[in-house]
């Protein structure tokens, strides 16, 4: 991967005040960690590698970075995704960012936001789950519903509510989260078995279809849950049953929000 | 907040499920009414929650119902085309087709959550169908030990 | 001296199990390891720092502090004893011991907790002396040592190598689990094995002055970028105690649950009426850091911090308090510099 053209562009977008701030990765004591580069010389700094899981379009989230628009963000595929569909959702506007397209081997160099959506569709049309992931969403699959809820009950057990999943998904924007409501308290905040099924499954729930399986929940986690087995199930029903697959349009309507009068109902007496 | 609680029996002679039903006010309610007027029997294990429409069912609800210690929950509304706020139906529909699969996913199967269409002149069929659910929970048998969602005794 | 062979450290687990000891310790599985409960056949690591800490066991996650039965409009309470279960937290880092000077001092400060204190008496605990650390590490950063000894009842220490520990007590509560383990120690000399290498990174002394003269200074919003407000790393904290009450009802009963609840949360000084004094992640940041080497300190006369690193580990956003007070001595220094 040509990491200097990316330092330079990155320095470039910052000289020439196309962006007043550039997130990337920076390496500190061998970990890959967040950075947020406002003065050139530091582009020299950025790095990028496949354990950059963190998605970086989480951070227009944040208040303080909103004077700091328009923002250049380092973006691997997944993220390109999540930038559309926050566009999609009316979350930002196609002048708040910069994209400096990262892919599986190589940088894409610096785009807008249409541009990203195009490399999308042109490169990354497919984007398949690696092989482990699939091997396990395929044993899920085989087990009895007894046996998928004794294992989901024992992943579920070690959730300790931290609400890191729904801090690193750029896609939970909420400023008050279902969990954090209490007239009427519907998701229970206590570490026990009921809370715990109810915010994983709801969370994965509120983001079906919006989903774009960037991972970034699951490396989060501190307690290693599979949550990506939850999300990546459901972004397979999403595709299979209504053939979309969220970011890559930023024009689409939401899943969720729309409907067909074709859509399945075999399921229904 | 108050919440119902399930106290199902397990005896395999006894176990009577105890089955939740959210059901839109226009066709399915006014259907189960129907039933009623005609005099049509079905059995008592259901507990019927009026909605206004199956749009505004959210999935919460079905949690909550299994977190209270559901062994089954029943969602019904208005056939396509009928919905008497136009499109609440569809709406739903969508939801629930992700909805079932995410908790079959995680141990909550289609022995459990129910999906129908009762229109408000099918009072027969609403009974039918309460009758069926019923016999094939009560086989199925009490949900509470390996209900993945239902809250457990506080320690 | 007591010894046991590093191997055979299920041995002294399964002694102290039956002896009647709830016996935690560091245990591998899928991966991670983590402090809970022991059960026969659990792999014990006692060469790397868990992603909990022990405050696990004497402020749990969730715990039911009140309960009452509910008919209709009656309601009676019911008797709710603190868990009093005799506990061994066996190889522990020092540092999580270490934080429990800070914990003993908060639970029973302006109120004595009755929950935490029952838990607290109930349990021995037994660090283990590290002889390898990360660069998150930064006990001596913070008054700490890798072979620190404050709060242990007993301490284990690698020997020869790593393939002996010993077992010595330090308090009664030591003594008892030293009779308790029987066979599972033996007798013998070994000399333990160095501790860890854990350079200084930081002058802490120069965090503490910087704080006490930059509450509003631009830094704080710097140093906070990454964090997106989860609670990660209070919860994997050693020393952050902060909890949150919640009511729990059905028509048949009523609970009051102690959840643990983070600074870095948006909700967390989030008013009845919509204001909110700590409104972005800058102002919750500099709270958490000033809680952990200014009031706290001011307070009682204790770090809020005892370098265990977790937070930096576990975080998923890349922050450190390590390197946010690296860059606080830094600028302090600076200041300082300026100044002369």
């Amino acid at each position: 991967m040509d990491l200097d053209r990316l330092r330079q562009d990155a320095a470039a977008v910052l000289s020439d005040g196309r962006a007043k701030m550039v997130i990337g990765f920076r390496d500190r004591d061998g970990d890959r960690v967040p950075a947020f580069i406002t003065d050139a010389e530091q582009a020299a700094e950025l790095v990028f590698d496949e354990t950059c899981l963190v998605n970086l379009a989480a951070y227009l989230k944040k208040i303080e970075l909103k004077r700091f628009r328009p923002v250049a963000l380092v973006a691997r595929p997944h993220v390109c995704r999540s930038l559309v569909l926050l566009a999609a959702e009316a979350q930002i506007a196609a002048e708040d960012v910069i994209i400096l397209a990262v892919g599986d081997q190589e940088y894409h160099g610096v785009m807008d936001l249409a541009g990203a959506a195009a490399l999308l569709n042109e490169q990354y049309a497919e984007m398949p789950h690696e092989a482990d992931l699939a091997k396990r969403l395929e044993e899920i699959s085989g087990l009895t519903p007894e046996e998928r809820s004794r294992f989901w009950t024992e992943q579920f057990a070690k959730c300790t509510r931290c609400y890191a999943c729904r801090a690193a998904c750029p896609m939970c924007y909420c400023t008050r989260c279902i969990v954090e409501k209490n007239v009427p308290q519907w998701i229970s905040t206590a570490a026990a078995r009921h809370g715990n099924y109810a915010w994983n499954v709801i969370r994965a729930f509120h983001l079906a279809g919006r989903c774009t399986e960037c991972g970034a929940c699951e490396a989060a986690c501190p307690q290693g849950i599979p949550l990506m087995l939850l999300n990546a199930s459901l972004a397979r029903d999403v595709e299979d049953e209504f053939g979309v697959k969220a970011g890559y349009d930023a024009e689409a309507e939401p899943v969720i929000g729309s409907w067909s009068a074709d859509d399945n109902e075999d399921f229904i007496r | 907040m108050t919440q119902t609680e399930a106290n199902t029996t397990d005896s395999a002679e006894t176990f009577e499920p105890r089955i939740v039903a959210f059901v839109c006010n226009w066709c399915t309610y006014a259907g189960a009414d129907l039933a009623g007027t005609s005099r049509i029997e079905y059995p008592a294990n259901v507990r019927i929650i009026k909605l206004p429409c199956t749009g505004r069912i959210d999935p919460l609800f079905i949690l909550k119902a299994f977190e209270g210690g559901a062994d089954a929950v029943l969602v019904s509304g208005c056939h396509p085309g009928d919905c008497h706020y136009t499109s609440g139906n569809y709406h739903a529909r969508r939801r629930w087709t992700l909805f079932r699969n995410l908790l079959d996913l995680t141990g909550i199967d289609s022995r459990r959550l129910l999906f129908s269409w009762v229109s408000a002149a099918e009072g027969q069929k609403f009974a039918d169908l309460i009758d069926d659910i019923t016999g094939k929970v009560r086989e199925a048998g009490p949900f509470g030990p390996t209900n993945p969602a239902r809250r457990q005794p506080w320690t | 001296m007591k010894l046991l062979d590093a191997t055979k450290i299920n041995d002294l687990a399964a002694a102290l199990a039956r002896a009647g000891y709830r016996v935690v310790a560091p245990i591998e599985d899928s991966g991670v390891v983590r402090l809970t409960e022991w059960t026969e056949g659990a792999t014990i690591r006692t060469d790397v720092i868990g992603v909990n800490s022990a405050k696990d066991f004497l402020f749990p996650r969730s715990e039911v502090i009140g309960r009452w039965d509910l008919d209709g409009d009656d309601f009676s309470p019911r008797d709710v004893q603190p868990d009093a279960q005799k506990t061994v937290i066996l190889a522990v880092r020092p540092c999580d011991a270490a934080a429990l000077a800070l914990l003993d001092t908060i639970f029973n400060w302006d109120y004595k907790d009755d929950f935490y204190n029952a838990r607290r008496q109930a349990a021995t605990i037994v660090p283990m002396a590290c002889t390898a650390a990360d660069e998150q590490c930064f006990c001596t950063s913070v008054g700490g040592a890798p072979d620190a000894t404050a709060n242990a009842d007993a301490m284990l220490r690698s020997a020869d190598g790593g393939a002996t520990f010993i077992l010595e007590p330090l308090t009664d509560k030591g003594n008892a689990l030293l009779d308790a383990a029987g066979d599972a120690a033996r007798e013998g000399e070994a000399a333990a094995d160095p501790p860890a290498e854990v350079p200084q990174r930081f002058d802490v002394e120069a965090v503490t002055e910087w704080l006490s003269e930059n509450f509003e200074s631009d830094l704080w919003t710097t140093l906070s970028l990454g964090c997106l407000g989860c609670g990660a790393c209070a919860y994997a904290c050693p020393t952050c105690h902060c909890f949150d009450m919640q009511d729990e009802a059905t028509r048949t009963e009523s609970v009051r649950l102690k959840n643990w609840d983070s600074c870095g949360f948006g909700l967390f000084t989030l008013h009845a009426g919509g204001h909110n004094p700590r409104p972005d992640q800058t102002a919750r940041w500099r709270n958490r850091v000033m809680h952990k080497f200014a009031y706290i300190p001011e307070r009682f006369e204790l770090l809020g911090c005892t370098g265990c690193g977790r937070c930096a580990r576990l975080c998923g956003a890349g922050m450190s308090m390590s390197e946010v007070c690296r860059r606080i001595a830094d600028e302090s220094k600076k200041a300082l510099a300026h100044e002369s």
